[in-house]
């Protein structure tokens, strides 16, 4: 099954930090906004106010009575964005700036002193003391948001290129300190906890020491382990492999010094043993760590006929050689049919369904089909103990071993077992 | 050839012993490092050494004989067959080294391998002058007749064979070809040294008086 890809620590941390400098962004834009237009709101009020009072001495001089709109008295033009009017107590304007755009309607129809908003405009009124006549000077709100706006976005176009400057540097420094974990990486390739004195050497940062630490630890109990395990495997092979040299050595003198007609039986006694040496130097070889699987070309009709059972048929189909480890599928063959053997079956058929795939199939009772998606689930998972027996387990190893697997085909009848022993 | 076998396995050194007595080689049996010293002046033209043995490591026994300038070829016999363990074996002054379980035949004809390497030939035939020893058909050749000999005629050219050009004491022929047997027939080497001249010439084995026997002169 083909692996998903892990996320990676960098991109992830890339990613957020793009997401965490637009939002700052806009939140500063938002809150940059917010102050500036309040600022510049309280500001340009300030204006208006000091405007009003500079000109409310020299516009409300002599101008007491309301005049007719056709005879109002127009200023000098404005800039159309700024406007000031003079109403008299009647609510008529007296005197107002010409400025296009400008309302010669009064802003107020009565006396609205300090800061008001009317369509368009912001006023501020401010009595001139003379019968109720008011001054309004007033600032479109077009120009005010303008105002606010550009000095907005000049503060962001300010902090734009020292946050791009801040994303560029903080993703190098990921970059930078994720080094560390791929030069971890590279060590471990390297690491070898066999060899004595092995360590992966000091932690390039604080936050590694402890998985320096931690793996350092593990690599010694595994150490500790391989040469508990090899020590075993020592000992059992020298109390297995002597008995079986000194019983091929003893049947050796016995083939010479027995009668012609012993001989024959002698020679079979002596090829079984050979077998079972050759049988058990591959299940040492096979439990013995760092193992390598030696092959040769195998005869599947020749194997078929070397497997030392009696009262079992074996017949090889159409197969085609293999490339394997005699001595290791010769094992896994020998545990196979000694199953079938045990649950009934009275003979046992070879053959090679696909290149380099044995199958082994026999007439027994098989098993149910619930029983063999048990069976299938336990190998896949390698979790043999208690839910396959000592004969699937040990075809499996040996399949895994050639770089291939085990699995277990529906068969109308009997019970078949392929082993794909890998590329040849 | 006389061998020292140094196994401590009951059923494998019996077995062993007696599949190289019916081929015709004389065998002593040591089952522990300390029965060796009953072998110390002992000639051999092999040891076959067990690695690990009750009282301590054959390899560690072979460095020391290594060390004390015996030059004797050595297989090792072991289970262990670990690369680590056959380097180890080999690089100790092991001259050969065969995992168990083997087959007797195969421990034989490496034993005939090394005794070969041994006396500086590589091929299975040794010439002589006018002689050819074959060693593994157990037999020689005059010219293109081949000569029969008798097990123990066999034994004393075996013995002088594998020693080209080197004086052979009587009492090591002896030994190295009747084992302990040597004490009860104390002529019985002049018998066979003779009878060979007969069968193969007179000038195959010289007689360095006083001293002993040679063949031919050293590689």
């Amino acid at each position: 099954m083909r692996q998903a890809p892990s996320p990676s620590i960098g991109g992830r941390l890339a990613r957020s930090l793009v997401l965490w400098s637009v939002l700052w962004c806009a939140a500063l834009g938002a809150a940059v906004w917010v102050i500036v237009q309040e600022e510049v709101d309280e500001l340009l009020d300030d204006s208006l106010q000091s405007a009003a009072e500079g000109l409310i001495g020299p516009l409300a001089l002599g101008l007491t009575e309301p005049v007719e709109p056709s005879t109002l008295a127009r200023a000098p033009k404005t800039s159309g964005r700024f406007t000031w009017q003079l109403v008299g107590h009647q609510g008529r304007t007296q005197l107002a700036a010409s400025a296009r755009g400008a309302p010669v309607a009064p802003l107020h129809d009565t006396p609205k002193p300090g800061f008001s908003d009317v369509p368009g405009w912001r006023v501020y009124g401010q009595a001139t003391g003379r019968d109720g006549q008011m001054l309004y000077v007033a600032q479109t709100t077009e120009e005010r948001a303008e105002a606010g706006t550009r000095i907005a976005l000049a503060a962001l176009f300010a902090g734009a290129p020292m946050t791009l400057i801040a994303v560029l540097w903080l993703r190098s420094r990921i970059r930078s300190e994720l080094e560390p974990l791929a030069d971890l990486s590279q060590r471990l390739a390297h690491y070898d906890p066999m060899q004595p004195g092995a360590t992966l050497g000091a932690a390039e940062r604080e936050e590694l020491r402890p998985v320096h630490a931690a793996i350092d630890a593990l690599a010694g109990r595994l150490a500790q382990r391989i040469a508990h395990e090899r020590a075993f495997t020592s000992h059992a092979a020298h109390a297995l492999r002597t008995p079986l040299a000194g019983i091929d050595a003893q049947l050796a003198v016995a083939l010479r010094e027995a009668e012609a007609s012993h001989r024959p039986r002698l020679q079979r006694v002596r090829t079984a043993a050979q077998r079972l040496q050759r049988v058990v130097v591959a299940l040492l070889a096979m439990f013995r760590s760092g193992a390598e699987v030696q092959r040769s070309e195998i005869d599947v009709v020749a194997l078929a006929a070397r497997l030392p059972v009696e009262g079992l048929e074996m017949e090889a189909r159409g197969t085609t050689p293999l490339s394997a480890d005699a001595d290791l599928v010769t094992a896994a063959v020998l545990n196979l049919i000694d199953n079938a053997q045990r649950h009934g079956a009275r003979s046992v058929i070879f053959s090679t369904p696909a290149a380099n795939v044995l199958r082994v199939h026999d007439d027994g009772p098989g098993v149910e089909p619930a029983r063999r998606r048990e069976l299938r689930a336990a190998i896949d998972a390698q979790d043999y103990a208690g839910r396959t027996g000592l004969g699937l387990m040990l075809a499996d190893l040996v399949a895994r071993a050639h770089g291939g697997g085990l699995s277990l085909p529906d068969e109308a009848s009997g019970f078949a077992v392929e082993l794909n022993l890998g590329p040849r | 050839m006389r061998l020292l076998l140094i196994e401590d396995d009951e059923l494998l050194g019996g077995g062993l012993c007696d599949f190289l007595r019916v081929d015709g080689h004389a065998v002593e049996w040591a089952r522990r490092l300390a029965d060796i010293e009953a072998y110390r002046d002992e000639p051999f033209d092999a040891y076959l050494l067990d690695w690990q043995l009750p009282d301590g490591s054959g390899l560690e026994w072979l460095k020391a004989r290594r060390t004390s300038g015996d030059v004797t070829p050595v297989l090792m016999l072991t289970a262990r067959d670990l690369l680590d363990d056959r380097l180890r074996g080999l690089d100790s002054g092991a001259d050969d080294y065969i995992v168990k379980p083997f087959a007797p035949e195969e421990m034989v004809a490496r034993v005939r391998a090394i005794c070969r390497r041994s006396a500086g030939s590589a091929g299975a035939r040794i010439r002589v002058g006018d002689v050819e020893v074959d060693l593994v058909a157990r037999c020689a050749w005059l010219g293109d007749a081949r000569i029969e000999l008798t097990s123990r005629e066999w034994s004393v050219l075996e013995a002088l064979v594998l020693r080209p050009g080197r004086i052979v004491t009587k009492a090591e022929l002896e030994r190295l070809v009747l084992g302990f047997e040597s004490e009860l027939a104390s002529n019985a080497i002049e018998v066979h040294v003779s009878s060979l001249r007969k069968k193969l010439g007179r000038e195959l084995v010289e007689t360095v008086r006083g001293m002993g026997y040679r063949v031919g002169v050293a590689p």
